[in-house]
């Protein structure tokens, strides 16, 4: 009985609270549901049913395995205070996990924290004898004396840490700070350089960043000026690579260099200033001081480096940015926008001997070409911009604009010690200006309900200077071709006199509301000028871009989408070429080679959403893809008939498809309002015959034939199902 | 204590039924109605007084009418920062909205950012860059986005707790929305960790400034180092075109080679590279193993087999090539 009462008793007392008080409880959680921060964790397991080195290049999901589903998303915020707290964590049972945790008294002060992990697996397998992988020293094996066969994986991984710090110390004027730490450990298919051979890079480096920021802001006024540091540190400089059962050595052992410590201290100020809400002006400003100056380490190795050469490098590269901008609405119809900018990237590095390998000569063969400096590059370009749009009716727009891009290189000259002329060293010919113009039209219909769009017309010319010739290695003419020598002849893509013609087409199409289409269309076409003294070089380039989209939502509760996109890129090219069984050619014919490489994309997209019932919901996508790439080259054929082609080489280079299928479907099953179960499958289906690393009979690539013997294997068809399941948790 | 109990008891009964008149008195058809009150932002009133929790759409996986409420949820919802706005600061006063009688759909609001708005862009950005000018937002009228008209709100969701283009998962799902060619590129076998989540299309470009491809550094180059500073050199041999610009061989949103490069060896070399030694040899694959390098500038990495440090080399090796980057 008394149980009975004491029951009655709270009953009636939690009724008289309910009824009071549940109105405005309930419409306080049911607001509150839509106004407060939301939080999320969820945890499971998920299995992948075969290895996927390609498709697990960068997921943490490579091998066949079990992994743990491990994701949260915690937001709290006090009210009363605007502080934030944040938890955000991604991949925590994966390689490539994550984890960020911010506090943030919002307008006031805020600290990040952030971890994060990226791993890069290659996705080939190396089945090798070479010792000493991940280390400085490497042994090659040798058939005398063979070193144990491995089957070994490569990769790298990237740990990095970041720091953020923001306060606001005025009104309209913030601080920030921003530190990242990066180090990047692992190994990375390298070569031995002196051979074909297999070689490792060992990596074990560290990067990191610092930018302090001091922000003003007013209705008019902007600024923002700072430090932006970087820093490169490496553990690793040099790599040994010796022949089994011989000392390392300089006689007996190559050795690679390695990329050294470096670090820049840039200085920057943006401002912007409006003068009226329609009319603006920015200036942005930054001078950049990079160096290298660390010991050389090939010094060290008596007898590898010319006698009284320099111990570093002393590399000095000083960039400079002043860029000025303006745009104006001058009347309602009108946009106009001009921009200037002077980017001048000075590498101050004092030019110096390096090698001379022998002390005879630097500059007339058999003897000559033996002498190298180092050879600073330099970049001075002006850009002046200016374009204006005119809103010809409510819904059209027309913009047309220039563009003018003046380049100056510096282009270093070796020979007789800088006495100009034909340049010892190089084996490219150089311009020391090199210009581009830009015009671009374009017509807009936009800010109507059911049809939008563009078409863009672009239209550039690149040209420069007469080009500073080389007298480098590779480009003798007493080999048929004659003066100026093959090396010469030909138009360096990147700065080669080049006309480019752009078409782009973009429509949005909603017919109604529930329906859209988009539709995309571009061609490019590149036309590269040669004259008859400078044949040689990429000749044509075209592209094709075409993609379709459409989305249909059927009802409240469920939407489908599709999408199709080809596109197509071709390169002619013309070269003249050696008689690949030896260095110089034998003939006194000019032979020639021309290619014609063609790139082609098919791809397709399938997506549906839809809730079940009110309690599951459940997505699909579809993703397919075929990418092929052709190696057309026509050889010049001799008039005897042959193409002297070496022996044990074929010329014949079968088109290369890459496909990929993937299935994925998801569906969540709402236990209760603060719960959810979530299934995940995915099937996968990657195939390719890439021929990269095959000789031309199709069997595996392997190095060398006395030394090392490494073989590398692509795997070429990698079908894998993964089945995940996540119990998800949701609050406020 | 049964005094209590009683008291209870009738309180119950009392309160039922005037909570049912509670809700009576708050329908259509109540006669009084009290002034609405602030929902989340300082003077929302205006607008959720009929823009409140009953009209609010509740989130749904399609999320085709957003709700107007979760802005709560977001920092222009933390109303205790005194900068936060209010409804009106953005979709401006709107009185003829706001004073609309009669049961017809109401004039629109004066700034509106969706799909199917009246609003120029201009205006719509102003809405936004009335408090974010400054900083990482300066450069934005001279920037691509804003002289084609892309307006903040055509990739931000404003209300939404979770800005698709603000998260690492899904940003690049927004960024795809017109950029096709990059949508196809990403998905090819050689490429940065996008779909993987790991990098966002922000991890390189900034949409909001005027940089040359609206990258974050001032050039290429730049922005390839603030993850590849190894490459930064100089190198006692540079190699041209890597102190130049890292677009002229790779393409950094993918390709069908490995290492994001455009062309293959030798092809990709003998676009600058003609010659009359193997360097100039004709492109194909060898037969069986060797070591001649005049068979070997298309297998495996194809010149760089032997070009090993392509990018810059250190080596001061008494070498007639040591400048050839091989070592």
């Amino acid at each position: 009985m008394n149980a009975i009462q004491q029951t009655f008793r709270l009953t009636t007392t939690a009724a008289a609270l309910l009824a009071i008080f549940g109105p405005a409880l309930a419409d306080d959680a049911e607001v509150n549901e839509l106004i407060k921060p939301e939080s999320s964790v969820s945890i499971g397991v998920g299995n992948w049913s075969a290895d996927r080195p390609q498709q697990g290049i960068y997921d943490g999901m490579r091998d066949k395995d079990a992994y743990g589903l491990l994701d949260a998303d915690i937001v709290k915020r006090d009210d009363a205070t605007g502080t934030w707290m944040k938890l955000k964590a991604s991949n925590l049972g994966l390689d490539n996990r994550e984890i960020k945790g911010e506090y943030l008294r919002q307008g006031n002060f805020g600290i990040t924290l952030d971890y994060n992990r990226i791993s890069r697996d290659n996705p080939n397998t190396f089945t090798t004898r070479l010792q000493g992988i991940g280390t400085t020293t490497q042994t090659v094996s040798t058939a005398a004396l063979p070193g144990p066969l491995q089957t070994v994986s490569l990769g790298t991984v990237r740990e990095g840490i970041g720091l953020g710090i923001y306060k606001n110390l005025l009104p309209g004027l913030d601080f920030t700070l921003s530190f990242k730490n990066e180090e990047k450990t692992g190994t990375r298919h390298w070569g031995r350089g002196g051979a074909p051979e297999f070689a490792v890079e060992p990596i074990n480096s560290t990067i990191r960043q610092v930018e302090g920021t001091l922000s003003y802001s007013s209705k008019k006024l902007q600024l923002s000026g700072g430090y932006y540091g970087s820093w490169y540190d490496t553990k690793n400089t040099l790599v040994a690579m010796t022949n089994a059962g011989l000392p390392v050595s300089n006689a007996n052992t190559t050795y690679l260099s390695l990329p050294l410590d470096n670090q820049a201290h840039q200085l920057f100020l943006n401002g912007g200033y409006s003068f009226t809400p329609t009319t603006r002006a920015t200036v942005k400003l930054a001078y950049t001081h990079a160096t290298q100056d660390e010991h050389l380490p090939t010094q060290d190795v008596a007898g590898l480096s010319l006698a009284g050469s320099p111990q570093s490098l002393k590399g000095e590269v000083n960039t400079t940015l002043v860029q000025l901008g303006l745009t104006s609405r001058p009347i309602k119809d009108l946009s106009l926008l001009a921009n200037f900018r002077y980017f001048d990237v000075q590498d101050e590095t004092p030019v110096a001997r390096f090698v001379q390998g022998n002390p005879l000569s630097c500059v007339t063969p058999p003897n000559g070409n033996q002498c190298v400096d180092n050879t600073p590059f330099s970049y001075k370009t002006l850009t002046g911009k200016l374009e204006g749009t005119y809103r010809l009716t409510d819904v059209y727009r027309l913009t047309a604009g220039v563009e003018e891009r003046r380049q100056d290189r510096a282009v270093p000259v070796s020979n007789s010690l800088g006495a100009g002329g034909a340049d010892n060293q190089r084996v490219v010919p150089m311009r020391s200006k090199v210009d581009e113009t830009t015009w671009r039209l374009e017509l807009r219909r936009s800010m109507s309900e059911t049809l939008n769009g563009s078409l863009a017309y672009l239209f550039s010319q690149r040209t420069g200077s007469s080009y500073l010739t080389v007298a480098g290695p590779g480009n003798s003419t007493t080999n048929g071709i004659g003066a100026p020598g093959p090396g010469n002849m030909i138009n360096p893509l990147n700065i080669a006199d080049r006309e480019r013609n752009k078409l782009r087409f973009a429509l949005d199409w909603t017919p109604v509301e529930s329906l859209a289409f988009q539709l995309n269309v571009e061609q490019a076409i590149d036309d590269y000028e040669h004259g008859p003294d400078r044949p040689y070089g990429l000749t044509d380039g075209t592209s094709q871009l075409f993609s379709f989209d459409a989305s249909y939502t059927m009802s409240e509760k469920w939407q489908v989408n599709a999408w199709y996109a080809y596109d197509h890129s071709r390169a002619k090219q013309r070269n003249s070429r050696a008689n690949n069984g030896g260095d110089r050619l034998v003939v006194a014919d000019v032979l020639d080679k021309r290619y014609d490489l063609q790139d082609t994309g098919n791809s397709l997209g399938i997506g549906v959403r839809g809730e079940v019932t009110p309690r599951v919901k459940m997505g699909a996508d579809l993703q397919w893809s075929r990418n092929v790439s052709k190696y057309d080259q026509g050889l010049t054929v001799l008039a005897a008939g042959t193409q002297l082609l070496p022996a044990g080489f074929s010329s014949d280079l079968p088109n290369i498809e890459n496909k990929l299928l993937r299935l994925s479907f998801f569906s969540t099953y709402a236990l209760n309002k603060s719960s959810d179960l979530r299934v995940d499958l995915i099937h996968e289906r990657w195939q390719t015959d890439d021929w990269s690393w095959s000789f031309a009979n199709g069997t595996a690539f392997s190095y060398g034939t006395t030394t090392d013997g490494t073989t590398v294997t692509a795997n070429p068809k990698q079908n894998a199902t993964f089945v995940g399941l996540r119990y998800v948790y949701k609050f406020q | 204590m049964k005094t209590l109990r009683q008291f209870l008891a009738v309180t119950a009964c009392v309160g039922m039924f005037f909570s049912g008149a509670v809700v009576a008195a708050d329908s259509p058809t109540a006669t009084t109605k009290e002034a609405p009150k602030d929902l989340i932002l300082k003077g929302d009133a205006k607008c959720t007084g009929c823009h409140d929790e009953a009209d609010d759409s509740k989130p749904t996986m399609l999320d085709l009418r957003p709700s107007v409420l979760a802005i709560g949820k977001t920092k222009h919802g933390t109303v205790a920062d005194s900068r936060t706005p209010t409804c009106t600061d953005c979709h401006g006063e709107s009185e003829k909205h706001v004073k609309h009688k009669g049961s017809d759909k109401p004039p629109k609001a004066d700034r509106t950012f969706g799909k199917n708005t009246k609003t120029s862009p201009e205006a719509r950005n102003d809405a936004c860059l009335s408090c974010h000018q400054g900083g990482k937002h300066m450069n934005w009228q001279s920037s691509v986005h804003a002289s084609r008209d892309v307006t903040c709100t055509a990739c931000h969701k404003v209300h939404a707790a979770h800005d698709k283009v603000r998260e690492k998962a899904t940003q690049a799902e927004v960024c795809f929305t017109c950029h096709k060619e990059q949508r196809a590129q990403v998905n090819r076998p050689s490429h940065h960790p996008i779909i993987e989540g790991k990098m966002t299309c922000t991890s390189c470009h900034d949409l909001h400034g005027d940089n040359p491809k609206s990258l974050t550094k001032a050039s290429l180059n730049d922005t390839c180092y603030t993850c590849h500073m190894e490459k930064r050199g100089p190198f006692v041999h540079n190699h041209q075109p890597v102190t130049e610009d890292c677009g002229i061989c790779h393409n950094p949103h993918g390709t069908t080679i490995a290492n994001l490069l455009k062309s293959r060896p030798p092809f990709l070399c003998q676009e600058c590279h003609n010659h009359d030694s193997h360097p100039g040899q004709v492109a194909g694959l060898p037969t069986a193993a060797t070591t001649g390098s005049s068979t070997l500038g298309t297998v495996g990495r194809g010149c760089l087999n032997c070009h090993t440090n392509i990018h810059g080399g250190n080596s001061t090796q008494n070498s007639a090539t040591a400048g050839r980057f091989r070592r």
